[in-house]
Protein backbone atom coordinates (compact mmCIF):
# COMPACT_ATOMS: atom_id res chain seq x y z
CA UNK A 1 0.00 0.00 0.00
CA UNK A 2 1.17 3.94 -0.70
CA UNK A 3 2.52 5.59 1.54
CA UNK A 4 3.29 9.10 0.82
CA UNK A 5 6.71 10.66 1.46
CA UNK A 6 4.95 13.74 2.55
CA UNK A 7 3.11 11.85 5.07
CA UNK A 8 6.43 10.69 6.55
CA UNK A 9 8.28 13.43 6.03
CA UNK A 10 5.50 15.76 8.08
CA UNK A 11 5.41 13.06 11.02
CA UNK A 12 9.30 12.81 11.17
CA UNK A 13 9.56 16.05 11.89
CA UNK A 14 7.03 17.00 14.06
CA UNK A 15 8.21 13.92 16.50
CA UNK A 16 12.36 15.22 15.77
CA UNK A 17 10.80 18.41 17.01
CA UNK A 18 8.54 17.32 19.96
CA UNK A 19 11.14 15.49 21.26
CA UNK A 20 13.94 17.69 20.55
CA UNK A 21 15.86 17.67 23.81
CA UNK A 22 16.24 13.66 23.48
CA UNK A 23 16.70 13.93 19.90
CA UNK A 24 19.82 16.27 20.73
CA UNK A 25 21.18 13.45 23.24
CA UNK A 26 20.45 10.69 21.20
CA UNK A 27 22.61 12.81 17.86
CA UNK A 28 25.37 13.83 20.08
CA UNK A 29 26.12 9.91 21.71
CA UNK A 30 26.07 8.90 18.50
CA UNK A 31 28.14 11.74 16.69
CA UNK A 32 30.69 11.05 19.65
CA UNK A 33 30.35 7.52 19.39
CA UNK A 34 31.05 7.45 15.68
CA UNK A 35 33.61 9.95 15.70
CA UNK A 36 35.22 7.78 18.55
CA UNK A 37 35.01 4.42 15.30
CA UNK A 38 35.89 7.09 12.66
CA UNK A 39 39.23 8.21 14.59
CA UNK A 40 40.67 5.02 15.47
CA UNK A 41 40.13 3.34 11.87
CA UNK A 42 41.98 6.92 10.18
CA UNK A 43 44.91 6.18 13.08
CA UNK A 44 44.77 2.37 11.87
CA UNK A 45 45.18 3.27 8.23
CA UNK A 46 47.76 5.84 8.91
CA UNK A 47 49.97 3.91 11.35
CA UNK A 48 50.00 1.07 8.60
CA UNK A 49 50.64 3.79 5.52
CA UNK A 50 53.22 5.37 7.51
CA UNK A 51 54.98 1.91 8.96
CA UNK A 52 54.74 1.06 4.79
CA UNK A 53 56.02 4.09 3.71
CA UNK A 54 58.72 3.65 5.86
CA UNK A 55 59.49 -0.02 5.72
CA UNK A 56 59.03 0.51 1.73
CA UNK A 57 61.66 3.12 2.22
CA UNK A 58 64.58 2.96 4.13
CA UNK A 59 64.79 0.34 6.53
CA UNK A 60 68.53 0.10 7.32
CA UNK A 61 71.18 3.06 7.13
CA UNK A 62 74.66 2.46 7.61
CA UNK A 63 76.43 5.38 8.78
CA UNK A 64 79.90 6.11 7.23
CA UNK A 65 83.00 7.53 9.04
CA UNK A 66 83.89 11.27 7.47
CA UNK A 67 87.37 9.40 7.32
CA UNK A 68 86.41 6.21 5.34
CA UNK A 69 88.64 5.57 2.70
CA UNK A 70 87.07 5.37 -1.22
CA UNK A 71 88.27 1.39 -0.60
CA UNK A 72 87.09 0.67 2.57
CA UNK A 73 83.48 2.62 1.51
CA UNK A 74 83.95 0.43 -2.33
CA UNK A 75 83.92 -2.71 0.20
CA UNK A 76 80.81 -1.66 2.03
CA UNK A 77 79.27 -0.77 -0.85
CA UNK A 78 80.14 -4.49 -2.70
CA UNK A 79 78.96 -6.28 0.41
CA UNK A 80 75.30 -4.49 0.52
CA UNK A 81 74.45 -4.94 -2.82
CA UNK A 82 76.01 -9.15 -3.00
CA UNK A 83 73.27 -9.52 0.39
CA UNK A 84 70.20 -11.52 -1.17
CA UNK A 85 68.13 -9.44 1.00
CA UNK A 86 69.02 -6.19 0.18
CA UNK A 87 66.88 -4.60 -3.21
CA UNK A 88 68.88 -1.38 -3.64
CA UNK A 89 70.81 0.70 -1.59
CA UNK A 90 71.09 5.10 -2.37
CA UNK A 91 74.63 6.93 -1.02
CA UNK A 92 73.48 9.85 0.56
CA UNK A 93 76.23 12.40 0.95
CA UNK A 94 77.89 14.00 3.78
CA UNK A 95 75.65 17.17 2.84
CA UNK A 96 72.86 15.74 2.41
CA UNK A 97 72.86 14.11 5.61
CA UNK A 98 74.20 17.17 7.38
CA UNK A 99 70.89 19.08 5.54
CA UNK A 100 68.68 16.58 7.17
CA UNK A 101 70.44 16.39 10.62
CA UNK A 102 69.77 20.43 10.91
CA UNK A 103 65.69 19.40 10.36
CA UNK A 104 65.79 16.63 12.81
CA UNK A 105 68.04 17.67 15.95
CA UNK A 106 67.25 20.55 18.37
CA UNK A 107 69.48 23.80 17.21
CA UNK A 108 71.49 23.56 19.87
CA UNK A 109 72.78 20.22 18.86
CA UNK A 110 73.06 21.10 14.69
CA UNK A 111 74.70 23.90 15.94
CA UNK A 112 77.70 21.69 16.97
CA UNK A 113 77.41 19.67 13.90
CA UNK A 114 79.44 20.89 10.36
CA UNK A 115 79.29 19.36 7.19
CA UNK A 116 82.70 17.69 7.33
CA UNK A 117 81.59 15.99 10.71
CA UNK A 118 78.76 14.49 9.68
CA UNK A 119 78.09 11.29 8.06
CA UNK A 120 77.47 10.06 5.05
CA UNK A 121 75.15 6.83 4.77
CA UNK A 122 74.00 3.97 2.85
CA UNK A 123 70.18 4.17 2.94
CA UNK A 124 69.23 0.59 1.71
CA UNK A 125 65.49 -1.22 1.03
CA UNK A 126 65.34 -4.76 1.87
CA UNK A 127 62.99 -7.20 0.38
CA UNK A 128 62.59 -8.39 4.13
CA UNK A 129 62.44 -5.53 6.73
CA UNK A 130 63.19 -7.87 9.69
CA UNK A 131 66.55 -8.67 8.02
CA UNK A 132 67.53 -5.34 9.38
CA UNK A 133 69.15 -7.24 12.57
CA UNK A 134 71.15 -9.23 10.39
CA UNK A 135 72.37 -6.45 8.38
CA UNK A 136 73.43 -4.26 11.70
CA UNK A 137 75.23 -7.68 13.37
CA UNK A 138 77.77 -7.89 9.83
CA UNK A 139 78.50 -3.96 9.59
CA UNK A 140 78.28 -3.72 13.21
CA UNK A 141 82.39 -2.31 13.52
CA UNK A 142 83.35 -3.35 10.03
CA UNK A 143 86.12 -0.98 8.94
CA UNK A 144 85.17 3.01 8.03
CA UNK A 145 81.63 1.94 9.60
CA UNK A 146 80.63 4.05 12.45
CA UNK A 147 76.65 2.91 12.96
CA UNK A 148 74.09 0.77 11.51
CA UNK A 149 70.57 2.04 12.49
CA UNK A 150 67.01 0.48 11.53
CA UNK A 151 64.14 2.27 12.07
CA UNK A 152 62.34 -1.25 13.09
CA UNK A 153 62.05 -0.72 16.57
CA UNK A 154 60.90 2.62 16.96
CA UNK A 155 58.11 0.83 14.13
CA UNK A 156 57.23 -1.67 16.02
CA UNK A 157 57.35 0.44 19.43
CA UNK A 158 54.88 3.30 17.56
CA UNK A 159 52.90 -0.11 16.22
CA UNK A 160 52.15 -1.27 19.81
CA UNK A 161 51.48 1.84 21.16
CA UNK A 162 48.99 2.35 18.28
CA UNK A 163 47.55 -1.02 18.89
CA UNK A 164 46.34 -0.45 22.29
CA UNK A 165 45.11 3.18 21.56
CA UNK A 166 42.85 1.73 19.03
CA UNK A 167 41.78 -0.85 21.05
CA UNK A 168 40.62 1.31 23.91
CA UNK A 169 38.50 3.57 20.97
CA UNK A 170 37.24 0.88 19.65
CA UNK A 171 36.02 -0.31 23.05
CA UNK A 172 34.93 2.95 24.14
CA UNK A 173 33.10 3.20 20.84
CA UNK A 174 31.40 0.30 21.25
CA UNK A 175 29.85 1.24 24.88
CA UNK A 176 28.54 4.31 23.72
CA UNK A 177 27.27 2.75 20.36
CA UNK A 178 25.35 0.70 22.70
CA UNK A 179 24.10 3.77 24.81
CA UNK A 180 22.89 5.76 21.76
CA UNK A 181 21.22 2.77 20.34
CA UNK A 182 19.40 2.63 23.11
CA UNK A 183 18.68 6.36 23.62
CA UNK A 184 17.17 6.38 20.44
CA UNK A 185 15.12 3.20 21.17
CA UNK A 186 14.03 5.78 23.87
CA UNK A 187 13.27 8.54 22.22
CA UNK A 188 10.94 6.65 19.85
CA UNK A 189 9.15 5.51 22.82
CA UNK A 190 8.73 8.49 23.53
CA UNK A 191 7.51 9.53 20.69
CA UNK A 192 5.17 6.79 20.25
CA UNK A 193 4.10 6.95 23.92
CA UNK A 194 3.38 11.12 23.32
CA UNK A 195 0.89 9.75 19.86
CA UNK A 196 -0.56 6.39 21.75
CA UNK A 197 -4.08 8.22 20.92
CA UNK A 198 -3.29 8.44 17.00
CA UNK A 199 -1.74 4.99 17.07
CA UNK A 200 -5.17 3.44 18.39
CA UNK A 201 -7.10 5.40 16.41
CA UNK A 202 -4.79 4.28 13.07
CA UNK A 203 -4.79 0.29 14.37
CA UNK A 204 -8.40 0.65 14.67
CA UNK A 205 -9.36 2.38 11.69
CA UNK A 206 -7.25 -0.22 9.81
CA UNK A 207 -3.84 1.55 8.78
CA UNK A 208 -1.29 -1.26 8.33
CA UNK A 209 1.69 -1.55 10.60
CA UNK A 210 4.53 -0.49 8.23
CA UNK A 211 2.01 2.90 7.42
CA UNK A 212 2.28 3.05 11.52
CA UNK A 213 5.80 2.10 11.75
CA UNK A 214 7.45 4.20 9.13
CA UNK A 215 7.74 7.59 10.46
CA UNK A 216 8.64 6.54 13.57
CA UNK A 217 11.45 4.06 12.45
CA UNK A 218 11.92 7.40 9.86
CA UNK A 219 13.08 9.41 12.99
CA UNK A 220 15.08 7.05 14.48
CA UNK A 221 17.09 6.85 10.93
CA UNK A 222 17.24 10.38 10.79
CA UNK A 223 18.47 10.96 14.53
CA UNK A 224 21.38 7.83 13.82
CA UNK A 225 22.52 9.96 10.19
CA UNK A 226 22.26 13.79 11.75
CA UNK A 227 25.30 12.04 14.41
CA UNK A 228 27.08 10.04 11.72
CA UNK A 229 27.46 13.31 10.03
CA UNK A 230 28.89 15.08 12.70
CA UNK A 231 31.31 12.07 13.21
CA UNK A 232 32.22 11.89 9.18
CA UNK A 233 32.89 15.74 9.65
CA UNK A 234 35.12 15.26 12.48
CA UNK A 235 36.61 12.80 10.12
CA UNK A 236 37.45 14.73 7.64
CA UNK A 237 38.54 17.84 9.38
CA UNK A 238 41.05 15.72 11.46
CA UNK A 239 42.45 14.48 7.77
CA UNK A 240 43.08 18.05 6.92
CA UNK A 241 44.57 18.90 10.38
CA UNK A 242 46.71 15.96 9.99
CA UNK A 243 47.24 17.49 5.91
CA UNK A 244 48.21 21.31 8.00
CA UNK A 245 50.63 19.90 10.42
CA UNK A 246 52.61 17.92 7.76
CA UNK A 247 52.41 20.68 6.15
CA UNK A 248 54.16 19.20 2.93
CA UNK A 249 57.30 18.30 4.74
CA UNK A 250 58.24 14.68 4.12
CA UNK A 251 60.46 13.69 7.21
CA UNK A 252 57.54 15.08 9.45
CA UNK A 253 55.56 11.88 11.03
CA UNK A 254 52.01 13.76 10.41
CA UNK A 255 52.96 13.85 6.86
CA UNK A 256 54.06 10.45 6.56
CA UNK A 257 50.47 9.48 8.37
CA UNK A 258 48.40 11.40 6.16
CA UNK A 259 46.17 9.25 4.21
CA UNK A 260 44.47 9.28 0.49
CA UNK A 261 41.19 11.20 0.20
CA UNK A 262 39.71 7.76 -0.97
CA UNK A 263 40.03 6.13 2.29
CA UNK A 264 39.42 8.99 4.39
CA UNK A 265 35.53 8.92 2.02
CA UNK A 266 35.44 5.19 2.66
CA UNK A 267 35.97 5.98 6.30
CA UNK A 268 33.56 8.89 6.49
CA UNK A 269 30.76 6.49 4.03
CA UNK A 270 31.09 3.53 6.75
CA UNK A 271 30.62 6.26 9.69
CA UNK A 272 27.37 7.12 7.92
CA UNK A 273 26.19 3.35 7.05
CA UNK A 274 26.87 2.87 10.98
CA UNK A 275 24.65 5.81 12.46
CA UNK A 276 22.07 5.00 10.14
CA UNK A 277 21.84 1.05 11.35
CA UNK A 278 22.14 2.48 14.74
CA UNK A 279 19.00 4.58 14.07
CA UNK A 280 17.28 1.74 12.32
CA UNK A 281 17.59 -0.93 14.57
CA UNK A 282 17.04 1.37 17.63
CA UNK A 283 13.57 2.78 16.78
CA UNK A 284 12.73 -0.97 15.59
CA UNK A 285 12.67 -2.11 18.57
CA UNK A 286 11.18 0.84 20.18
CA UNK A 287 8.59 0.15 17.71
CA UNK A 288 8.01 -3.71 18.14
CA UNK A 289 6.40 -3.80 21.84
CA UNK A 290 3.81 -0.82 20.58
CA UNK A 291 2.98 -2.89 17.57
CA UNK A 292 2.20 -6.38 18.90
CA UNK A 293 -1.60 -6.78 17.98
CA UNK B 1 -21.99 -11.85 7.83
CA UNK B 2 -20.47 -12.25 11.03
CA UNK B 3 -21.07 -16.36 12.59
CA UNK B 4 -19.60 -17.79 15.52
CA UNK B 5 -19.46 -21.39 15.71
CA UNK B 6 -18.81 -22.77 19.62
CA UNK B 7 -16.35 -19.89 20.67
CA UNK B 8 -15.19 -20.36 23.73
CA UNK B 9 -12.09 -17.70 25.07
CA UNK B 10 -10.93 -18.13 28.48
CA UNK B 11 -8.07 -16.05 29.90
CA UNK B 12 -5.10 -17.05 31.80
CA UNK B 13 -6.17 -17.88 35.21
CA UNK B 14 -8.97 -19.23 34.33
CA UNK B 15 -11.58 -16.61 33.74
CA UNK B 16 -14.23 -17.86 30.75
CA UNK B 17 -15.28 -14.74 29.05
CA UNK B 18 -17.24 -16.47 26.43
CA UNK B 19 -18.66 -20.03 27.12
CA UNK B 20 -19.71 -22.08 23.68
CA UNK B 21 -21.16 -19.49 22.02
CA UNK B 22 -22.94 -19.82 18.61
CA UNK B 23 -24.18 -16.74 16.72
CA UNK B 24 -25.41 -16.26 13.17
CA UNK B 25 -25.75 -12.58 11.86
CA UNK B 26 -26.96 -11.81 8.55
CA UNK B 27 -26.08 -8.94 6.67
CA UNK B 28 -27.86 -5.72 6.59
CA UNK B 29 -29.03 -6.81 10.39
CA UNK B 30 -29.11 -4.59 13.26
CA UNK B 31 -28.29 -6.61 16.84
CA UNK B 32 -28.01 -5.58 20.20
CA UNK B 33 -26.18 -7.18 22.52
CA UNK B 34 -26.76 -6.98 26.19
CA UNK B 35 -25.68 -8.17 29.16
CA UNK B 36 -24.21 -6.68 32.46
CA UNK B 37 -20.67 -6.28 32.76
CA UNK B 38 -18.37 -9.07 32.41
CA UNK B 39 -21.08 -10.88 30.72
CA UNK B 40 -18.37 -11.44 27.96
CA UNK B 41 -20.25 -8.28 25.49
CA UNK B 42 -16.25 -6.63 25.36
CA UNK B 43 -14.75 -9.71 24.88
CA UNK B 44 -17.40 -10.27 21.92
CA UNK B 45 -16.29 -7.42 20.22
CA UNK B 46 -12.40 -8.12 20.61
CA UNK B 47 -13.00 -11.02 19.02
CA UNK B 48 -14.02 -9.68 16.30
CA UNK B 49 -11.89 -7.02 15.60
CA UNK B 50 -9.55 -9.84 16.03
CA UNK B 51 -7.60 -8.23 18.86
CA UNK B 52 -8.01 -11.78 20.54
CA UNK B 53 -8.12 -15.18 19.55
CA UNK B 54 -10.62 -17.65 20.15
CA UNK B 55 -9.55 -20.59 22.93
CA UNK B 56 -11.79 -22.94 20.76
CA UNK B 57 -14.06 -22.60 17.77
CA UNK B 58 -14.48 -20.41 14.83
CA UNK B 59 -15.22 -17.13 13.91
CA UNK B 60 -16.43 -16.17 10.38
CA UNK B 61 -16.51 -12.70 8.84
CA UNK B 62 -18.10 -12.36 5.74
CA UNK B 63 -16.59 -16.16 5.04
CA UNK B 64 -13.53 -16.10 6.37
CA UNK B 65 -11.61 -17.65 9.47
CA UNK B 66 -10.15 -14.49 11.34
CA UNK B 67 -8.43 -16.55 13.58
CA UNK B 68 -6.30 -17.89 11.17
CA UNK B 69 -5.79 -14.15 9.28
CA UNK B 70 -2.32 -13.80 9.01
CA UNK B 71 -0.81 -10.46 11.14
CA UNK B 72 -0.37 -8.09 8.33
CA UNK B 73 -4.21 -9.10 6.87
CA UNK B 74 -5.64 -7.82 10.35
CA UNK B 75 -5.54 -4.28 9.72
CA UNK B 76 -7.55 -5.51 6.21
CA UNK B 77 -10.15 -6.63 8.21
CA UNK B 78 -10.76 -3.87 10.76
CA UNK B 79 -10.98 -1.70 7.45
CA UNK B 80 -14.64 -3.69 6.99
CA UNK B 81 -15.59 -3.03 10.48
CA UNK B 82 -16.37 0.30 11.63
CA UNK B 83 -16.19 1.00 15.28
CA UNK B 84 -17.79 3.15 17.90
CA UNK B 85 -16.81 3.37 21.39
CA UNK B 86 -18.41 5.06 24.63
CA UNK B 87 -15.19 7.23 25.47
CA UNK B 88 -15.49 8.59 21.65
CA UNK B 89 -12.16 8.45 21.32
CA UNK B 90 -11.50 11.57 18.97
CA UNK B 91 -8.15 13.18 18.98
CA UNK B 92 -8.28 16.22 20.49
CA UNK B 93 -5.85 18.59 18.42
CA UNK B 94 -7.68 17.66 15.31
CA UNK B 95 -10.89 19.41 14.39
CA UNK B 96 -14.22 17.63 13.06
CA UNK B 97 -13.39 16.96 9.62
CA UNK B 98 -9.56 16.37 10.45
CA UNK B 99 -10.61 13.44 12.66
CA UNK B 100 -12.68 11.86 10.24
CA UNK B 101 -10.37 12.58 7.55
CA UNK B 102 -7.39 10.82 9.32
CA UNK B 103 -9.37 7.56 8.91
CA UNK B 104 -9.14 7.79 5.43
CA UNK B 105 -5.83 8.92 5.21
CA UNK B 106 -4.04 6.23 7.29
CA UNK B 107 -5.04 3.85 5.29
CA UNK B 108 -3.93 5.37 2.37
CA UNK B 109 -6.78 7.06 0.67
CA UNK B 110 -6.07 9.33 -2.06
CA UNK B 111 -6.80 13.30 -1.34
CA UNK B 112 -9.29 13.56 -3.54
CA UNK B 113 -11.01 10.69 -2.18
CA UNK B 114 -10.83 12.18 1.23
CA UNK B 115 -12.24 15.60 -0.07
CA UNK B 116 -15.26 13.74 -1.69
CA UNK B 117 -16.34 11.24 1.16
CA UNK B 118 -15.66 13.22 4.70
CA UNK B 119 -18.04 15.97 3.76
CA UNK B 120 -20.55 13.66 2.56
CA UNK B 121 -20.50 11.66 6.01
CA UNK B 122 -19.98 15.15 7.95
CA UNK B 123 -23.32 15.53 6.24
CA UNK B 124 -25.14 12.28 6.98
CA UNK B 125 -24.13 12.44 10.58
CA UNK B 126 -25.82 16.43 10.51
CA UNK B 127 -22.07 17.78 11.81
CA UNK B 128 -21.73 19.71 8.43
CA UNK B 129 -21.95 23.22 10.08
CA UNK B 130 -19.41 21.93 12.74
CA UNK B 131 -16.23 21.11 10.06
CA UNK B 132 -13.98 23.35 11.80
CA UNK B 133 -14.54 22.70 15.29
CA UNK B 134 -12.38 21.06 17.92
CA UNK B 135 -13.97 17.96 19.62
CA UNK B 136 -13.37 19.98 23.23
CA UNK B 137 -16.17 22.66 21.65
CA UNK B 138 -18.87 19.50 20.87
CA UNK B 139 -21.35 18.48 23.05
CA UNK B 140 -20.68 14.40 23.94
CA UNK B 141 -23.79 13.86 21.38
CA UNK B 142 -21.79 15.77 18.75
CA UNK B 143 -18.56 13.85 19.88
CA UNK B 144 -20.42 10.55 19.06
CA UNK B 145 -21.53 11.57 16.06
CA UNK B 146 -18.23 12.55 14.72
CA UNK B 147 -16.95 9.23 16.28
CA UNK B 148 -19.85 7.38 13.89
CA UNK B 149 -18.78 9.43 11.36
CA UNK B 150 -15.34 8.26 11.25
CA UNK B 151 -16.72 4.69 11.59
CA UNK B 152 -18.50 4.68 8.47
CA UNK B 153 -16.86 7.44 5.96
CA UNK B 154 -14.82 4.19 4.73
CA UNK B 155 -18.01 2.22 3.74
CA UNK B 156 -17.37 -0.53 6.19
CA UNK B 157 -19.27 -3.85 6.18
CA UNK B 158 -19.88 -4.14 9.91
CA UNK B 159 -20.56 -0.64 12.36
CA UNK B 160 -19.71 -2.16 15.64
CA UNK B 161 -20.94 0.32 19.44
CA UNK B 162 -19.24 -0.65 22.20
CA UNK B 163 -22.08 1.21 23.98
CA UNK B 164 -22.82 4.05 22.30
CA UNK B 165 -24.67 5.93 24.53
CA UNK B 166 -22.81 5.20 27.58
CA UNK B 167 -21.61 8.37 28.31
CA UNK B 168 -24.73 10.52 26.59
CA UNK B 169 -28.82 11.52 28.22
CA UNK B 170 -31.28 9.71 26.84
CA UNK B 171 -32.84 12.37 24.56
CA UNK B 172 -29.42 12.63 23.23
CA UNK B 173 -29.09 8.68 23.09
CA UNK B 174 -32.05 8.48 20.97
CA UNK B 175 -30.65 10.26 17.97
CA UNK B 176 -27.62 8.33 18.26
CA UNK B 177 -29.31 5.53 17.66
CA UNK B 178 -31.26 6.87 14.90
CA UNK B 179 -28.22 7.91 13.04
CA UNK B 180 -27.56 3.98 13.50
CA UNK B 181 -30.93 2.70 11.91
CA UNK B 182 -30.44 5.08 8.73
CA UNK B 183 -26.68 3.53 8.84
CA UNK B 184 -28.32 0.09 8.84
CA UNK B 185 -30.70 1.53 6.36
CA UNK B 186 -27.42 1.79 3.91
CA UNK B 187 -27.37 -1.85 4.10
CA UNK B 188 -24.46 -2.05 6.68
CA UNK B 189 -24.64 -4.76 9.25
CA UNK B 190 -24.49 -3.10 13.10
CA UNK B 191 -23.62 -4.73 16.26
CA UNK B 192 -24.56 -2.78 19.02
CA UNK B 193 -23.02 -3.72 22.59
CA UNK B 194 -25.13 -2.06 24.90
CA UNK B 195 -26.58 -2.19 28.69
CA UNK B 196 -28.62 0.84 27.98
CA UNK B 197 -32.42 -0.84 28.44
CA UNK B 198 -33.99 2.71 27.33
CA UNK B 199 -32.74 2.30 23.22
CA UNK B 200 -32.89 -1.49 23.63
CA UNK B 201 -36.96 -1.55 24.17
CA UNK B 202 -37.64 1.43 22.16
CA UNK B 203 -35.92 0.04 18.77
CA UNK B 204 -37.74 -2.96 19.08
CA UNK B 205 -34.81 -4.88 17.29
CA UNK B 206 -33.05 -8.43 17.28
CA UNK B 207 -31.65 -8.79 20.81
CA UNK B 208 -28.92 -11.45 22.05
CA UNK B 209 -28.24 -11.73 25.54
CA UNK B 210 -24.73 -12.91 27.55
CA UNK B 211 -24.98 -13.72 31.04
CA UNK B 212 -21.42 -14.61 32.38
CA UNK B 213 -20.23 -15.63 28.67
CA UNK B 214 -22.93 -17.64 28.23
CA UNK B 215 -25.72 -16.66 25.32
CA UNK B 216 -29.17 -16.99 27.21
CA UNK B 217 -31.32 -15.79 25.11
CA UNK B 218 -31.75 -14.94 21.10
CA UNK B 219 -34.52 -13.06 20.63
CA UNK B 220 -35.83 -11.39 16.86
CA UNK B 221 -37.58 -8.16 18.09
CA UNK B 222 -36.57 -8.13 21.68
CA UNK B 223 -36.08 -5.80 24.86
CA UNK B 224 -33.70 -5.55 26.98
CA UNK B 225 -34.99 -7.53 29.95
CA UNK B 226 -37.19 -10.51 29.70
CA UNK B 227 -41.25 -10.97 28.57
CA UNK B 228 -42.94 -8.38 26.21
Amino acid sequence: MPVSVDYVARETASNLWRNRLMTIAAVLTVAVSLSLVGTSLLLRQGVAHATTQWQHGVSVAVFLKPSISDSQEHSVRQQLDQLPYVQSCLYRSQAYDFNEATHLLSPDEAQALTVASTPSSLRCVLNNPTQAQAIAKQFDGYPGVKAVDSPNQAIRNMESVTHILQLVFLILAVILLLSASVLILNTIRLAIFARRREVSVMKLVGATNWFIRLPFMFEGVVQGLLGAIVAALVVVILHLGLDALGNGQTTNIWYQMRLPTHEVVATSLLVLLVGVLIGSVGSALGIRRFLDA
Amino acid sequence: MISFENVTKDYKGGTVAIRDMSVEIDKGEFVFFVGSSGSGKTTFIRLLLREEIPTHGRILVAGRDIANLSQWRIPYLRRNIGCVFQDFRLLPNKNVFENVAFALEVIGRPKHVVAAQVPQVLDLVGLSKKRESLPSELSGGEQQRVAVARAFVNRPLILLADEPTGNLDPATSQGIMRLLERINKTGTTVVIATHDAGIVDQMRRRVVELDHGTLVRDQARGVYGYGT
